[in-house]
């Protein structure tokens, strides 16, 4: 039950940022992207580097007593996922073009 | 009419895919082949060894004098050493590959007792292993040194790496390895495919980049922008750190399965490796 709603508020923020930018202390949101960028790698394999460079960089800014600019870099961080999330699912339906023939 | 003529089109495309996607690997390779060989018309196919200079005369002219007096030389010597150096329980490579370790031409290939592909590389640490000693890292240093030596004398050895077919496994592995290939990551968005296939001997920015095949037959390699050897892994997580997406563990099942396919494309060629890259 308890990963079930896990997996739900984790779904809710995948599928909207406008969701995932409101309410929340900053570390949730950092919490949150992190949470998705591991989910995405494990379910496709897809990981980014500037994805983990977004996230170590809000942790860092949050321990400086940057709030907004942490806030900023998780949403970003999220953003990325997001994007690595549709190039895995575009990638799985398309990459048989690019195959000579 | 025209609905008819869009869906028989639409059919056929969709047929042409799957058509695609069902082609073995031997039909994989020829096609592959044909690419580099209509693409580069004046490479003889022998020569696709060799990398990008194969395809850029301005630069073949360099390499041919940097192979003169080759920056992986020391590398071999090392590799002799340490080849031959004897383990703690007085065994040593030599035991395990023979006395020159001339057997390149042997791998990758498809282990059907553990089912996975077995790289030189891996060959080399579980020989190690198996003789109470500490495998080398993956990526560069000893482990590099060592292949280099083994390469050296494996020099002109056929590529030949097989998919057994009564074994589903090894297909699927080889597959995956294809998928890997073609498959677009990081957020650069870049598939091997891109700049190895579709754009190879295109610039980006101030380097050409080489075609794919013949990438497998000269590991390892002393680049000019590493300043030492590396493995063949080593360079699979550079390309991707380059197209900003997280590498994979070396000799883990992504590079090894890309490997197996990458140098299943490059079957008929030499091995002649150690080699001078950019």
């Amino acid at each position: 039950m308890k990963n079930g709603l896990k997996n739900i508020a984790l779904g809710l923020a995948l599928m909207s940022p406008l969701a995932f930018a409101g309410n929340g202390t900053t570390a949730a949101h950092i919490e949150a992207a992190t949470g998705a960028y591991k989910q995405v790698a494990k379910e496709t394999s897809y990981q980014w580097t500037v994805t983990v460079q977004a996230i170590k960089a809000a942790k860092k800014a949050l321990e400086q007593g940057d709030d907004a600019g942490a806030r900023r870099l998780a949403h970003e961080a999220m953003n990325l996922v997001n994007a690595t999330r549709s190039q895995a699912k575009i990638e799985a339906e398309t990459w048989q073009m690019r195959v000579p023939k | 009419m025209k609905r008819i003529i869009q869906t028989t089109l639409a059919g056929a495309i969709g047929l042409g895919v799957a058509f695609s996607a069902l082609a073995g690997p031997v039909d994989d390779q020829a096609a592959f082949q044909k690419y580099y060989e209509s693409r580069f018309p004046n490479t003889p196919t022998e020569d696709f060894a060799n990398g990008v200079y194969s395809i850029l005369p301005e630069a073949r002219e360099q390499w041919e004098s940097i192979e003169e007096f080759p920056p992986y030389e020391l590398a071999i010597e090392n590799g002799e050493k340490l080849y031959h150096s004897k383990f703690a329980n007085g065994k040593s490579l030599a035991d395990c590959f023979g006395p020159e370790g001339a057997v390149r031409g042997q791998y990758p290939f498809w282990d059907k007792d553990r089912g996975m592909v077995m790289t030189m590389e891996r060959a080399v640490n579980e020989c190690r292993e198996a003789n109470g000693e500490k495998p080398y890292r993956w990526k560069k240093g000893k482990i590099a040194d060592v292949t280099a030596y083994m390469s050296f004398n494996s020099r002109g050895q056929e590529v030949k790496v097989e998919i057994p077919t009564d074994d589903s496994r090894a297909l699927a592995a080889y597959e995956d390895g294809k998928e890997h290939f073609y498959t677009k990551r990081g957020q650069l968005n870049f598939a091997c495919a891109d700049c190895h296939l579709l754009t190879a001997g295109n610039l980006y920015r101030a380097d050409t980049t080489s075609p794919a095949f013949g990438h497998a037959t000269s590991w390892p390699v002393f680049r000019s922008k590493w300043q030492s050897m590396g493995t063949l892994h080593r360079r699979f997580a550079g390309c991707h750190n380059n197209i900003r997406a997280n590498p994979y563990k070396a000799q883990g099942t992504e590079y090894s399965n890309l490997e197996y396919f990458v140098t299943y494309m490059s079957n008929g060629l030499e091995f002649n490796g150690p080699a001078a890259r950019k």
